[in-house]
C-alpha cells in the first residue's frame, strides 16, 4: 500500500527543468532513500511535495488525496513534515520553543482562548510541552531544553529539526541530507534514529549523500538524474545498476 | 526509544546547558520585584501626590500621563502587529481614528453611552483592517511598509472629505460625552489617570498572555523565519491577518478614550506622523518587549515635556537619540526575552545531570 505517489510530476524554473515527469511512490512504513548528483532535482522534489512550490504538471497523491496545489501547512496537517538541506530551526528560540512549533498544528486554543487564558488552553500547554519533552528526549536532547537552537552544535541542530517535524505528528517524515555535518559518531546515531522513527509506524523518505548510510537504511532507492528518475528498486538493485554507477556513483568520489 | 542518543551531549555542548548563579538572581529578582511594587504603589497615588506636592500644574502633569498611557495602549496594540508578528505597520493612526470616530458618530447621532460605543469601535476598526489587509498581507517588510502608510492618508482624506456625511469634515465632531463607568462619571484629569492606566494594565495582562500561547508563539515562528513557520503547520498569513485585526481593533478602543477624553474629534489628530510616533514608540522601547513599549512611550511622549523650553531644538535631540540608539542599540532598549516555560511534573528527575540546567544561551542574532 503506497502512502505517497507522483505521477509525472514536472516542475521547470525559468529555461531549466529541474523535475521531469517524476512518477514514483513510497510504501507505508518503508525507509525510502533519493539519491542523485548535485541539482538532480531532489530537494525540488521534496519541495514539491511539501506544498513549498507547485508543480507545472502532474499529480501528487498522500493517503488517497490529491494535495497538489495545497499550502504547506495543510500538508502538514495531513500528516507530512520535513527537515531542510540548510538547517532553518527557529535559530533564536529555545530547543523547547523550536518543538513546540510542530505542536501548533495539533492545537485547538484560538485567540479568546489564549487571550483569556481560559482553563482548557492552559490544560493544553501544560499537556503539549510534556508531548515536546517527549520529543526532544526522543531525539536525545530533552537535558538541552532551554538552549537556544543557533546555540547548538550542527548535529543536535539536525536532531533539534527532526524532533521539531516528529512533533507535528506525521505519516510521512521528509529528511533532506539529515547526516549532512555530521561526523560519523552522530551519523551511527542518526541511523538508529531513524530506526526508532521506522519503529513508531512513521514511514520514512530522505535524500542523502553518504552512499553507505543510504544503502544500510534504506528499503529502497531512487535514483534521480537531470530532473528524470533513472532508476529505482533495492539497494543491492541499485548499487548493481548499470545506469547507476554509469550516471552517479561513477562520478561520485566520497564513496 | 533510541536511548543511545542521551548521552551525547555531554561532550562539546555541555557547557550550554549548565550556568552558574541560579541563587543570586533569586535575590536580584526579590529586590526588583520589591523596586517595582513600590513604584506601582507610588503611581498609583501620583494624583494624590501631584496635587500635594506640585498643586499647579498637578493638572498639566496628569494630562501629559494620562497622554502617555494613551499612547502606551497604542503602542501595544501595535507592538502586537509589530513587535510580535515582525509586520512592518506604519499606518496604525488609520485604527485609532476609525475607533475614535465610531464612539464620537454613536454618541452625538445615535445618543449612545461612551462605554457602550468602545466594544464597536474595536469592532469597526477590526473589521477596517481585515478588509484593507487582506490583499497586502503577504506583502514583505517595505512594500508592506509603504502600504499601511497608504492606509493612513486614506483613512484621513475620506475624514476630511466627510464620507457618509457624518464625520464633519476637515472640523470634525464637537461635544463628545464623558464616559461613565459603573455609575461614576469620568470627567477630570485624575479620574482619566485611573481609568486609562487601568486599561494600559488590562492591556499588558491580555497581550503578556497572548504572547505567552500558542498564538503568540505561531506569532513569534512567522516573524523568526515565515517560511519554516509555514512547513511546520502554521497558517501563516491567516495567522499575520488576525495578529493585524486584534492591534487595530485594539487601537480601536483606545479611540474610544482618546474620543471622549478630547470631547472633540478631527482628522488632523489621525495623520500620518502620529503613525510614526507609534512605530518609533515600539522600535525604540523593543519590539516584542511590552515592558520595553512602556518605557518607548515615557521616553517619547514624556520625557519632550520636560524639554519644553527648548522648544525648537527639541525634536532635534530627540532625532539624534534616535540616531545614536538606532547605532548602539538596535534591537531597543528592552529587547524581547525568550519566553519563560515551566516543565510540567516529574520532568525535572528525568533529565540528565544534577539538577535543573542553567539560564538559557542568549540567542545572538547579527
Ligand atoms: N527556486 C528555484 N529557482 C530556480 N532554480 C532552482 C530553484 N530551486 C532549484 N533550482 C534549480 O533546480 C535544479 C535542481 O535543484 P535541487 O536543489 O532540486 O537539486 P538537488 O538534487 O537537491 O541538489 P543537491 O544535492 O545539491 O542538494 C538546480 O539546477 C537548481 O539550481
Ligand atoms: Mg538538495
Amino acid at each position: 500500500m503506497q502512502i505517497l505517489s507522483l505521477s509525472s510530476v514536472t516542475k521547470t524554473f525559468g529555461g531549466l527543468v529541474a523535475v521531469a515527469g517524476v512518477s514514483c511512490g513510497v510504501d507505508r512504513g518503508a525507509v525510502v532513500g533519493l539519491i542523485g548528483p548535485n541539482g538532480a532535482g531532489k530537494t525540488t522534489v521534496f519541495n514539491l511535495i511539501t506544498g513549498s512550490i507547485k508543480p507545472d504538471d502532474g499529480h501528487i497523491f498522500f493517503s488517497g488525496h490529491s494535495i497538489k496545489g495545497l499550502r504547506p501547512h495543510r500538508i502538514v496537517a495531513l500528516g507530512i513534515a520535513r527537515t531542510f538541506q540548510t538547517i532553518r530551526l527557529f535559530q533564536g528560540l529555545s530547543a523547547l520553543e523550536n518543538v513546540l512549533s510542530g505542536c501548533h498544528c495539533r492545537m485547538r486554543s484560538g485567540l479568546i482562548a489564549s487571550l483569556l487564558r481560559l482553563p482548557g488552553q492552559r490544560r493544553e500547554e501544560r499537556l503539549v510541552i510534556d508531548r515536546a519533552m517527549g520529543e526532544l528526549e526522543f531525539v536525545g536532547l530533552a537535558g538541552l531544553w532551554r538552549a537556544t537552537a543557533g546555540s547548538l552544535p550542527y548535529g543536535d541542530q539536525r536532531r533539534l529539526e527532526i524532533a521539531r517535524a516528529l512533533a507535528t505528528e506525521p505519516k510521512l517524515l521528509i529528511l533532506d541530507e539529515p547526516a549532512g555535518g555530521m561526523n560519523e559518531q552522530e551519523t551511527l546515531e542518526l541511523r538508529e534514529l531513524i530506526g526508532s522513527i521506522r519503529k513508531r509506524g512513521i514511514t520514512v523518505l530522505l535524500i542523502e549523500h553518504d552512499m553507505g548510510f543510504v544503502m544500510s537504511v534504506c528499503d529502497r532507492v531512487l535514483v534521480m538524474e537531470n530532473g528524470i528518475l533513472i532508476a529505482q528498486g533495492t539497494p543491492q538493485e541499485i548499487q548493481t545498476n548499470p545506469k547507476v554507477i554509469e550516471a552517479y556513483l561513477g562520478l561520485d568520489d566520497d564513496d | 526509544m533510541s536511548q543511545g542518543n542521551a548521552k551525547n551531549h555531554n561532550g562539546p555542548s555541555g557547557g550550554l546547558g549548565a550556568g552558574p548563579g541560579a541563587a543570586a538572581n533569586g535575590e536580584r529578582g526579590y529586590l526588583a520585584g520589591g523596586l517595582t511594587g513600590l513604584g506601582l504603589l507610588a503611581f498609583a497615588f501620583l494624583p494624590l501626590l501631584l496635587n500635594a506636592f506640585a498643586q499647579n500644574s498637578a493638572p498639566y502633569w496628569l494630562d501629559v500621563i494620562n497622554t502617555v498611557g494613551l499612547y502606551t495602549i497604542l503602542a501595544l496594540s501595535l507592538n502586537v502587529i509589530l513587535g510580535f508578528a515582525g509586520m512592518f505597520h506604519m499606518g496604525h493612526a488609520a485604527f485609532f481614528a476609525i475607533g475614535a470616530y465610531s464612539t464620537a458618530i454613536l454618541n452625538l447621532d445615535y445618543g449612545w453611552s461612551i462605554m457602550a460605543t468602545m466594544p464597536v469601535a474595536a469592532v469597526a476598526a477590526g473589521v477596517v483592517a481585515l478588509v484593507l489587509a487582506w490583499p497586502i498581507i503577504h506583502l514583505r517588510g517595505d512594500y508592506l511598509l509603504i502600504v499601511t502608510i497608504g492606509i493612513v492618508e486614506i483613512v484621513r482624506i475620506a475624514l476630511t472629505n466627510n464620507v457618509f456625511g457624518l464625520t464633519g469634515g476637515s472640523n470634525g465632531l464637537v461635544g463628545i460625552a464623558r464616559p461613565s463607568v459603573f455609575g461614576f462619571r469620568i470627567v477630570q484629569p485624575q479620574h482619566f489617570f485611573y481609568f486609562i492606566w487601568a486599561v494600559v494594565a488590562l492591556t499588558l495582562l491580555l497581550f503578556h498572555w497572548l504572547e505567552n500561547s500558542r498564538f503568540g508563539r505561531a506569532l513569534k515562528f512567522i516573524k523568526e523565519d515565515t517560511i519554516a513557520a509555514e512547513n511546520m503547520g502554521v497558517n501563516t498569513s491567516r495567522y499575520k491577518l488576525m495578529a493585524f485585526v486584534v492591534g487595530a481593533a485594539w487601537a480601536g478602543l483606545a479611540g474610544t478614550i482618546f474620543a471622549c477624553r478630547m470631547r472633540t474629534i478631527s482628522p488632523e489628530s489621525f495623520v500620518f506622523s502620529e503613525s510614526v510616533l507609534l512605530f518609533t514608540i515600539v522600535i525604540l522601547g523593543g519590539k516584542g518587549n511590552q515592558k520595553g513599549v512602556l518605557l518607548g512611550s515615557f521616553l517619547v511622549m514624556g520625557l519632550p515635556e520636560f524639554f519644553r523650553g527648548f522648544e525648537d531644538k527639541r525634536l532635534l535631540v530627540f532625532g539624534a537619540a534616535l540616531v545614536v540608539m538606532m547605532i548602539f542599540r538596535p534591537q531597543g532598549l528592552l529587547p524581547s526575552k525568550p519566553s519563560r516555560y515551566k516543565l510540567p511534573e516529574g520532568w525535572d528527575d528525568r533529565l540528565p545531570g544534577p539538577g535543573s540546567p542553567g539560564p538559557p544561551t542568549p540567542g545572538q542574532k547579527p
